[in-house]
């Protein structure tokens, strides 16, 4: 479950890096296209982690107390 | 051989002895002493224990029962639990004012009449000096403050005690946030006052620790009360334990007045269960706040090159329209010029022709026989043939003068 939290960290720092590219001039409208595409399924990945309830997660620790 | 012995009666020994002690001990005396039993009794009497341990705190030097009575007890332990925020239990060192009672039967006790809470304090903070001191000599102190709270913490290890009004209110603050953020907590029950204090939270922190990679954090959670018995959390043991644990722990142990060691080693400390949430709660907030930011300078960025991008092209446009229309302009007033030029030339030329041509017919007209005859001048014909020259004509031909109105035949008679 640790993988969990890394990848929102891996998220962020990939949208980071999506960030600096953009702000570099020199895109191709094309390669913008697909990182502005990138970085929507990004922001989507995160905010799902942080509003919606993982119902797994849920299970998981309720399941400590039967140990 | 019998012996002339003086034998006393216990109970006259004892007198003796109690007498002894009246006159010897006769004043209330402020003595210090550790509380190893605190024992309220149903008829509101309070039966203690004290002891006094040497230096290196094992072995016990002095002991002693101890009595306060109903009417002096109900007075003292308010006045101490509220001047100290701990509670009046085993385990505290006092400052008492005692008198020393010797009763036949019971033997020795002190009857207390009088405590300064100061001397408790002053006690409790020395023991949290010492313990801190030791902790950062082994280097512990601030491990726990050095962790990072994730970007992401939602996953909550409580350790509270399940019937502690402040868990409740804890849960129902994450669960009702106003951001709608999502966190998974989960109680490790604990006792949290008392002697039982220590063991009970390190177990939870034993049973957290075996599966710290499902959590984020540890709130240490209590609700306040009228004794918050600060005490129990002066432990060496647990302060080590807590400053060494591998995940950030937020101590809310809910009390105003002093910290105890565990808020010094605790990577955060709030005052209350429901700071807490409301601490976890702005956590979150920041992170979605970052995430926004990424969101809002990407999507900006994005925009601020299309607008580049359309501007460019706007511009281009602009040009080739304007460069278009110049030309055109050009083109059709070059067009103009030639066609009037032409139209200009076509009409000299044929000003100019038909001068020519009026030219050319007056010099034909000038030149023409009829012209020339009407001048004056006169054919000379022999034989129908023109005769341009007079040695054409022999004296005697017979020749024809044509003049412009008319001919007459002559006669050639002398040349």
């Amino acid at each position: 479950m640790a993988k969990k939290e890394k990848s929102y960290n891996e998220s962020v720092a990939e949208l980071k890096s999506i960030l600096a590219r953009v702000e570099k001039e020199e895109m191709d409208v094309d390669d913008l296209s697909a990182e502005v595409k990138k970085a929507s399924e990004l922001i989507a990945l995160c905010r799902e982690k942080l509003f919606k309830a993982d119902e797994e997660l849920k299970n998981v620790l309720k399941d400590l107390e039967h140990e | 051989m019998t012996e002339a012995r003086e034998i006393f009666s216990l109970f006259e020994l004892n007198q003796a002895v109690r007498e002894a002690v009246k006159l010897q001990l006769p004043n209330r005396y402020w003595i210090r002493a550790e509380l190893s039993e605190v024992h309220p009794n149903r008829n509101g009497h309070c039966y203690l224990e004290f002891i006094e341990k040497d230096d290196s705190n094992r072995q016990i030097i002095a002991k002693s029962r101890g009595i306060i009575f109903a009417n002096t007890f109900v007075l003292l332990k308010s006045y101490f639990e509220e001047q100290t925020g701990t509670a009046f239990t085993a385990g505290i060192k006092v400052l008492v004012s005692v008198s020393v009672d010797f009763s036949e039967v019971y033997g020795i006790s002190l009857r207390v009449w009088d405590i300064d809470p100061n001397f408790t304090l002053g006690d409790m903070a020395r023991k949290r000096a010492e313990i801190i001191r030791r902790l950062e000599e082994e280097g512990v102190l601030d491990l726990n403050k050095e962790l990072e709270i994730p970007s992401l913490c939602q996953r909550i290890a409580v350790i509270s005690s399940s019937t502690a009004a402040g868990y409740g209110d804890f849960c129902n603050q994450l669960e009702n946030n106003a951001y709608g953020f999502v966190f998974y907590t989960k109680l490790f029950p604990a006792i949290m006052q008392g002697e039982r204090t220590e063991a009970s939270i390190i177990e939870a922190l034993e049973k957290i620790y075996v599966h710290a990679d499902l959590f984020d954090v540890v709130v240490l959670i209590r609700g306040g009360g009228a004794t918050s018995d600060l005490n129990s959390f002066d432990s060496y043991l647990l302060a080590a334990n807590c400053a060494q644990f591998p995940l950030p722990i937020i101590s809310g142990i809910g009390h105003e007045r002093d910290e105890t060691v565990i808020d010094h080693v605790a990577h955060t400390r709030v005052k209350t269960p429901t700071a807490a949430a409301a601490f976890l709660i702005e956590q979150q907030a920041h992170t979605l706040g970052e995430l926004e930011f990424l969101q809002r300078g990407i999507a900006h960025r994005i925009q601020s090159l299309q607008q580049q991008r359309h501007a460019l092209i706007e511009n281009i446009c602009q040009r080739l329209t304007y460069i278009a229309n110049f030309k055109t302009k050009t083109m059709l007033s070059n067009l103009e010029t030639i066609r009037t030029s032409f139209a200009v030339a076509v009409s000299c030329f044929s000003t100019g022709k038909k001068h020519d041509l009026a030219m050319m017919e007056q010099y034909v007209q000038l030149v023409s026989p009829e012209n020339i005859l009407k001048k004056g001048y006169a054919l000379v014909l022999k034989n129908n043939k023109i005769v341009k020259s007079v040695n054409g004509i022999q004296v005697g031909d017979d020749l024809q003068v044509r003049m412009a109105d008319g001919s007459v035949d002559v006669k050639s008679i002398k040349k």
